[in-house]
C-alpha cells in the first residue's frame, strides 16, 4: 500500500526531475521503488501515484493524458497479479526447500555407514549430492571372518525420487543375511528387489566388492555399473575392475558373474559413480585418463585426504556446481 | 540442451530420429513418443541414435521403460547408428544384452 | 441497500457488458481508479470463466451501503459442470500456467471478500465483495 510520504517523495522527486534532468533524482527514484516494493506496491499502484503527481505538478494537464493513465492503469492490473502470485509461489518454494532440506538430513541419518577398521587397509570415501538429496549410496560392512565388503550404487535420476529408492537398497541390503555372502549374490537378490518394486524406468547402477586381507584378494561383481579401478604399485599403472551384468531393476532373473584381483602393498583401488566420470569442462567430458591423472596427483596424501582432495579439484572444475551426486571411495593398501 | 524427435513411417515400421541430448531435461519427451508407439501390439519401432551427442542415465530409463512395454505387448524395438560413448552406456549397463542394438555401421542401415 | 442488476453471459461480448455494470456501480459507490480496475478485472475473470466452461450463467452486481461501511458485491452464477477439485483451482500457477489469466485465485486477490460454492453437475455460484476504504 501506498502511504502519504511516499506519495509526497513521489511527487517531489518527479518534479525536481522534470526541471532539472539531474541522475540523481532517477538514483533517489531508484531507491523509492526498492522500498515501494518492499511494501508490496503493486505496479497499477505506481501508475496511480504518478498520475495523481502530474495532476498536481500541471495542473492544466489535458483530458487526454488523464485518460491515458487511466488506461495505462487498467493495463497494469494482470502485472499486479502475477507479481503476488510470484510472491506466493516464492514462499512456498522456500516452505518446500525447507522440507527437503529436514528430508535430506534424515536421509543422512539413516543412509550413513560407518567407515571400518581395517588392518592394513587405508579408507577414504566422500559422497556429495548435486541437490539436496543424494541418489548416490555407498556402505561398508566388515564380517565376522574380517572380510570387509563394500557397495556403491547410483540410482538413475537425483533428487528426491533417488533418495527414496536408495533407502529401499539400503534396507534390502541391511536384511540380507549376513554370513558372508559373495558379491554376486548380493546382486541378484538385490535385483529381485528393485525389479519388484520400482518404476519402469527406474534402475540403479551398483558394484559390490569383498576384501579378504588374509590372502589380500579383491572378489568383486557389477551390475551395470562404472568399472573400478585398480592402481598397480608396481609399475604405476591403472587397469579398470569389473565383470559384465545388468543393471538393478530390468529382468526378474539377474545373473551376476564374479572376478577377482590380488591388492599388493601400495595398490589402491578405486569404486566411483559418474558423478565423477562425467565432470564437464569447458562444455566437454573429462577423458577418463585425466580423471586417473587427478587421482594420481593426490596419491601421497592418506586415503581420506586424497578424496576430499580429488573431490575439491573437480568441484572446482565444474564451477562449483555438480551436475550430478557425486561418490569416490579408495582403499589403499598399506606399503 | 535440447533434443529433436523426428518421426517417419516406412510401411509396417516408425522410425525415430533423433537429435541432441538425451538426458534428464529431455528424457520426458522421448519417453512421451515412444512409449505408446511400442505399447502397439506388433509394432515395429527403430530408434536412430546417429545424431545423439549425450546420453544420460535417464535416457537409459526411458530405454528400459520401452523395452518392458515392448516385451508386455509383442512390440519390437531397434536402436541405431550408436555414437561410441552411448554404445559404451549401453555396454557398462549391460543393456546390449538385452536390448537390440545395431551400431556397427554408423551412418548407414 | 440498493437492488442488484445482472447481465447474462452467453458471448464473449458479454464479458464487456459485465465489465460495464460494475465499473458504473464503482463509480456510484465512489471508489477510486485503481479500485475500479481491480473490482473490473475481478468481474472479467469470472464472467471468462462461464463463458469458457459454462456456456452460459450471469454476472450480478449490488452496490453495498452499510451505515459504517460501502462497498460492491459481485456474485458470478452458471448451471455448468461444476467445478471437481475447488482446492486445484484455487491452486496458484494452476490457471496462469496455461495462459488463462489470473482465474480463481486472482479474483480473491483483487477483491476483500472471496466466497465458492460448487456442487459437480449443477454449477456454482462465486461472490466477492470489495470494500470502499
Amino acid at each position: 500500500m501506498t502511504n502519504n510520504s511516499a506519495k509526497e517523495q513521489y511527487q517531489i522527486l518527479l518534479q525536481e526531475y522534470i526541471e532539472t534532468k539531474d541522475e540523481k533524482y532517477l538514483y533517489r527514484a531508484e531507491k523509492l521503488s526498492k522500498s515501494l516494493l518492499r511494501d508490496h506496491t503493486l505496479p497499477e499502484e505506481i501508475v496511480h501515484l504518478h498520475n495523481e503527481a502530474l495532476a498536481k505538478i500541471d495542473p492544466t494537464l489535458s483530458q487526454e493524458v488523464k485518460d491515458s493513465m487511466a488506461f495505462l492503469l487498467e493495463t497494469m492490473i494482470s502485472y499486479g497479479l502475477a507479481h503476488q502470485e510470484f510472491q506466493t509461489l516464492r514462499d512456498e518454494q522456500i516452505m518446500l526447500k525447507s522440507e527437503i532440506s529436514v528430508a535430506a538430513s534424515m536421509q543422512e541419518t539413516l543412509l550413513a555407514t560407518e567407515k571400518p577398521e581395517i588392518e592394513g587397509l587405508d579408507i577414504g570415501v566422500i559422497s556429495v549430492p548435486a541437490h539436496q538429496m543424494n541418489g548416490d549410496y555407498h556402505h561398508f560392512i566388515k564380517a565376522n571372518d574380517g572380510s570387509l565388503g563394500v557397495g556403491i550404487a547410483d540410482v538413475v535420476g537425483k533428487g528426491v525420487p533417488a533418495a527414496l529408492c536408495m533407502s529401499m537398497i539400503k534396507y534390502s541390503i541391511d536384511s540380507l543375511p549376513e554370513l558372508s555372502m559373495s558379491p554376486k549374490a548380493i546382486l541378484s537378490n538385490l535385483n529381485r528387489v528393485v525389479e519388484r518394486n520400482v518404476d519402469a524406468s527406474m534402475f540403479i547402477t551398483m558394484f559390490y566388492a569383498q576384501y579378504m586381507p588374509k590372502d589380500c584378494t579383491l572378489q568383486f561383481a557389477s551390475a551395470g555399473h562404472e568399472p573400478g579401478l585398480h592402481y598397480h604399485h608396481d609399475g604405476d599403472y591403472f587397469t579398470e575392475i569389473t565383470t559384465k551384468g545388468m543393471v538393478l531393476g530390468v529382468l526378474p532373473e539377474g545373473k551376476y558373474e564374479e572376478d577377482q584381483v590380488v591388492i599388493e602393498s601400495g595398490d589402491m583401488v578405486v569404486f566411483l559413480t559418474d558423478g565423477v566420470t562425467e565432470c564437464r569442462k569447458d562444455g566437454r567430458f573429462l577423458e577418463m585418463n585425466e580423471v586417473l591423472d587427478v587421482i594420481k596427483m593426490f596419491k601421497h596424501l592418506p586415503a581420506q585426504e586424497q578424496v576430499n582432495e580429488v573431490f575439491k579439484y573437480f568441484e572446482r572444475l565444474q564451477g562449483f556446481q555438480l551436475r550430478d551426486d557425486f561418490t569416490l571411495i579408495i582403499l589403499k593398501k598399506d606399503v | 540442451m535440447n533434443l529433436t524427435i523426428d518421426t517417419e513411417q516406412e510401411h509396417d515400421r516408425t522410425v525415430l530420429f533423433l537429435s541432441g541430448e538425451l538426458d534428464i531435461y529431455t528424457a520426458p519427451n522421448l519417453k512421451e513418443k515412444l512409449v505408446p508407439l511400442v505399447e502397439q501390439k506388433d509394432a515395429m519401432v527403430e530408434i536412430d541414435m546417429d545424431e545423439v551427442n549425450y546420453m544420460d542415465s535417464t535416457g537409459i530409463g526411458v530405454f528400459i521403460h520401452a523395452l518392458k512395454t515392448a516385451k508386455q505387448s509383442g512390440s519390437k524395438m531397434k536402436l541405431t547408428n550408436l555414437q561410441e560413448k552411448t554404445m559404451r552406456l549401453f555396454e557398462i549397463t549391460g543393456l546390449d544384452e538385452v536390448l537390440d542394438i545395431n551400431s556397427s555401421i554408423r551412418g548407414g542401415n | 441497500m440498493t437492488s442488484q442488476s445482472c447481465v447474462s453471459i452467453r458471448k464473449e461480448l458479454d464479458i464487456v457488458g459485465a465489465r460495464q455494470l460494475g465499473r458504473d456501480i464503482t463509480k456510484e459507490v465512489g471508489f477510486g481508479l485503481v479500485d475500479q480496475a481491480r473490482v473490473t478485472t475481478a468481474i472479467s475473470e469470472l464472467a471468462r470463466n462461464i463463458y469458457l466452461y459454462a456456456d452460459e450463467g450471469e454476472i450480478c452486481c449490488e452496490a453495498l451501503d452499510y451505515t459504517n461501511k460501502k462497498g460492491i458485491r459481485i456474485t458470478a452464477s452458471d448451471q455448468g459442470k461444476g467445478i471437481e477439485d475447488v482446492a486445484k483451482v484455487m491452486q496458484d500457477g494452476y490457471s496462469t500456467s496455461g495462459g488463462l489469466g489470473a482465474g480463481l485465485p486472482g479474483v480473491k486477490r483483487l477483491m476483500d471478500e472471496f466466497d465458492l460454492q460448487t456442487e459437480v453437475g449443477k454449477g456454482s455460484v462465486i461472490s466477492a465483495v470489495k470494500w470502499l476504504r
